[in-house]
């Protein structure tokens, strides 16, 4: 019987179905196929499935799903030297052009023709063949399992996000949101030494995960009970209290913003030092009230964060191989590739006590 | 020109003091993103003369015949098929290393640090002194119409100075000393006060060179004298106003006595730069850079950005490039130019193409 690729697509929007694909063939010699063994899912996976678009990027044909993956390599490109067949990989989801002047100058995650897994039109890994670019494909140590391996993804954006940050040892940081992301920044920052680290959730469930992975402390803020109270100054309240509570001076060396929601953002330029850094992660409104005048007067340095750059993966590996980052602890549901609906519909309910959900390769 | 009908004549270095003209075959675009040039003019660098007379840089080695030449400027003849940013027609200046895009270094742009960087007329891979030569698109800049194909082959060793000069992180109102008045240490001078320098001050032994940086960037201009490195840095202090010493050092000669100068003309807290290529180990004031807390850095060619940097200051007039050259010859006339380089006398010499016919 011919070797089948069996796939998990989003036909169209809130629409998916099993395909039953050709193995899919390399296309240049720097290429390789990977056996796919575990995949993640992610919020954006969710979102195109449920809306159809992330800013730009529209759904217009069917594609696989599914992007923070690990596997085995089964088939390498006669260009390919960093890996061979037999070795088990955390896979790079997206690869640049390697042409343009982002690309020229190390800025690859802002490459506009980056082939990127499930974002449109490009196919993800949720099929039981993926083929990759060989240096988009990063070793594994043995005692690194499958899940470990997809897993790299979310540590790696930790670490870009850390990257952006410039994050040095004996720095205070605060990190808004304890979902995957934002639990991964507290455990990678503690990993590079920050003095002090400080998660904040409105869910108590995971800021108490938190408390117990990276943090050296967890805030859940309370909702004002006072209804005529802005809700800038309710954030700017939050801000202050959390800077008392936990003894950070003048306020946090680093604020690592993984929600997108507005009082976190508000919050979290409140409670930055004077010359600090805000590093903007989360993704939610497009537009959200912002104290601007606080940033100003405080000289703040606030960048945004997407994806990752060159050396994150291998950083990413580093960290969870040596058990700095355990992103295993992570995983609250496990299902097999045939049950791939039931996962998506898990992520999609977002309850409180999920984090992360993983779909198991075609065998 | 036309690659089916003209010449592919080429200058190929055999072994050491040992060069001879061949046609070679024209090169076939081999990738999409590749385009072909015909090439127009070639400036000739140190470089190809110490391969040229000692057949060997450090451990490139020239064992095979390689054509030599890498500062280039041509016409684009053909385009491949994903090629956006060039058309036939286009006149363009070379960027004669490509790098293989899938390193640690080449995907956080340094691709000029590439282990398995294609570099033009370093050994193994054959150099631009030929008719045609093939190159990724994103390796070949458009020149605007007021850029002659001329200065074109001399974006090269201005981008050489461009890097250099970001390397020594050079802002507006600061003090810059060059050490050499070469080709490169000239156009350092000059990208220094482009990127605002005030005070912009050309080191070098020979006097004419110095008369010459005076007529070109430089501010100030000092000749070296038979003295301690401390006593020529006093007096290059003295000689630019600096009596803390220079924001920014940069050495262009390569020469031990110059490098140790740079170590006493640099102020406290400033940088230096070694773009210089000489012995390969010297005697080095490592007192003075930890106790001035100085940020030495090294430069090597030329990085993402700088091509078309270099372009925009000769298009914008910031940089007068053809005053380097000395003479322009013919193709055929390849290995006296050579010689000329070689003894000293010029500043830039431009060989024309094979194809090209020079008035």
């Amino acid at each position: 019987m011919t070797e089948r690729n069996p796939a998990f697509v989003l036909q169209s929007i809130r629409n998916v179905t099993f395909e039953d694909r050709e193995v899919p063939k390399l296309r240049d010699e720097h290429d390789v196929r990977v056996h796919i063994e575990q995949t993640g899912i992610c919020g954006s996976d969710v979102h195109y499935w449920q809306r159809g678009r992330i800013g730009d990027f529209i759904l217009n044909s069917p594609i696989v799903l599914g992007h923070e993956s690990a596997g085995t390599v089964v088939e390498i490109g006669s260009k390919v030297k960093n890996v061979k067949v037999g070795d088990r990989v955390a896979i790079e989801p997206g690869v640049p052009c390697r042409h343009c002047d982002y690309c020229r100058s190390g800025a690859y995650n802002l490459c506009a023709d980056t082939i990127f897994a499930a974002t449109p039109p490009w196919d993800g890994t949720l099929q039981k063949y993926y083929i990759v670019a060989g240096d988009y494909c990063y070793p594994i140590p043995d005692h690194m399992t499958a899940e470990d391996g997809a897993l790299v993804e979310p540590v790696a954006v930790a670490v870009q996000i850390c990257k952006v940050a410039d994050l040095r040892a004996g720095q205070t940081v605060l990190v808004f949101g304890c979902g995957p992301i934002g639990a991964l920044c507290q455990a990678v920052a503690k990993g590079y030494g920050a003095s002090k680290v400080i998660g904040v959730d409105i869910s108590k469930s995971r800021a108490a995960f938190a408390e117990k992975y990276g943090a050296d402390g967890i805030f859940i803020p309370e909702k004002s009970s006072d209804p005529n109270l802005d809700p800038v100054d309710a954030s700017r309240a939050t801000a202050e209290k959390i800077v008392e509570q936990f003894g950070l001076g003048e306020g946090v060396d680093v604020v690592l913003e993984c929600t997108g929601a507005a009082p976190c953002i508000q919050a979290g330029i409140f409670a930055a030092r004077k010359g600090g850094t805000y590093v903007q992660a989360g993704m939610g409104q497009e537009n959200v009230v912002f104290p601007i005048t606080t940033a100003c007067i405080r000289a703040l340095n606030i960048k945004g964060s997407i994806r990752y750059t060159t050396g994150c993966y291998p950083k990413a590996v580093e960290l969870v191989a040596s058990g700095k980052v355990n992103p295993r602890a992570l995983i609250t549901h496990r299902f097999k590739f045939e049950q791939s609906l039931e996962a998506f519909e898990v992520v999609k309910k977002a309850s409180e006590d999920t984090l992360k959900v993983m779909i198991e390769g075609v065998q | 020109m036309d690659p089916n009908s003209a010449s592919n004549l080429s200058f190929i270095l055999d072994k050491p003091n040992s060069v001879s003209f061949a046609d070679r075959p024209v090169p076939s675009i081999k990738s999409p993103h590749d385009v072909l040039v015909g090439v127009n003019y070639t400036g000739i660098c140190g470089s190809d003369v110490h391969y040229w007379k000692h057949g060997a840089i450090g451990h490139f080695v020239v064992k095979d015949p390689m054509v030599l030449g890498h500062e280039s400027a041509g016409t684009v003849v053909a385009v491949g098929d994903e090629v956006k940013t060039l058309k036939k027609g286009d006149r363009v200046a070379l960027e004669p290393g490509y790098p293989c895009r899938r390193c640690g270094p080449c995907l956080g742009g340094k691709y000029n640090l590439c282990p398995d960087m294609r570099f033009a007329a370093t050994p193994p891979y054959d150099g631009t002194l030929t008719g045609f030569w093939t190159a990724p698109a994103d390796f070949c800049y458009r020149l605007p119409d007021n850029v002659s194909l001329q200065e074109g082959a001399l974006i090269e060793p201005l981008a050489v100075a461009v890097h250099i000069v970001k390397q020594a992180a050079v802002t507006p109102g600061q003090s810059v000393v060059v050490m050499g008045a070469g080709p490169v240490g000239l156009l350092c001078a000059a990208v220094a006060k482009a990127f605002g320098a005030t005070k912009v001050c050309s080191v070098d032994i020979v006097e004419s060179k110095l008369e010459f940086a005076r007529g070109f960037s430089s501010t100030h201009a000092y000749i070296s004298q038979r003295v301690s490195a401390e006593e020529n840095a006093a007096n290059i202090k003295k000689e630019i106003g600096c009596p803390d010493g220079a924001d920014a050092v940069i050495d262009a000669s390569g020469a031990e006595p110059s490098i140790q100068t740079s170590l006493h003309t640099v102020r406290m807290g400033g940088t230096y730069v070694q773009g210089g290529m000489g012995k390969s180990d010297i005697n080095f004031p490592i007192m003075a850079m930890c106790l001035k807390e100085v940020t030495a850095k090294g430069s090597f060619r030329y990085g993402s950005g700088d091509y078309k940097l270099a372009v925009e200051l000769v298009a914008n007039g910031q940089v007068d490039v053809k005053k380097l050259v000395s003479e322009t010859v013919a193709f055929k006339q390849a290995e006296q130019a050579f010689a000329k380089v070689a003894e000293g006398k010029v500043i830039k010499i431009l060989i024309a193409g094979p194809n090209e016919k020079l008035e």
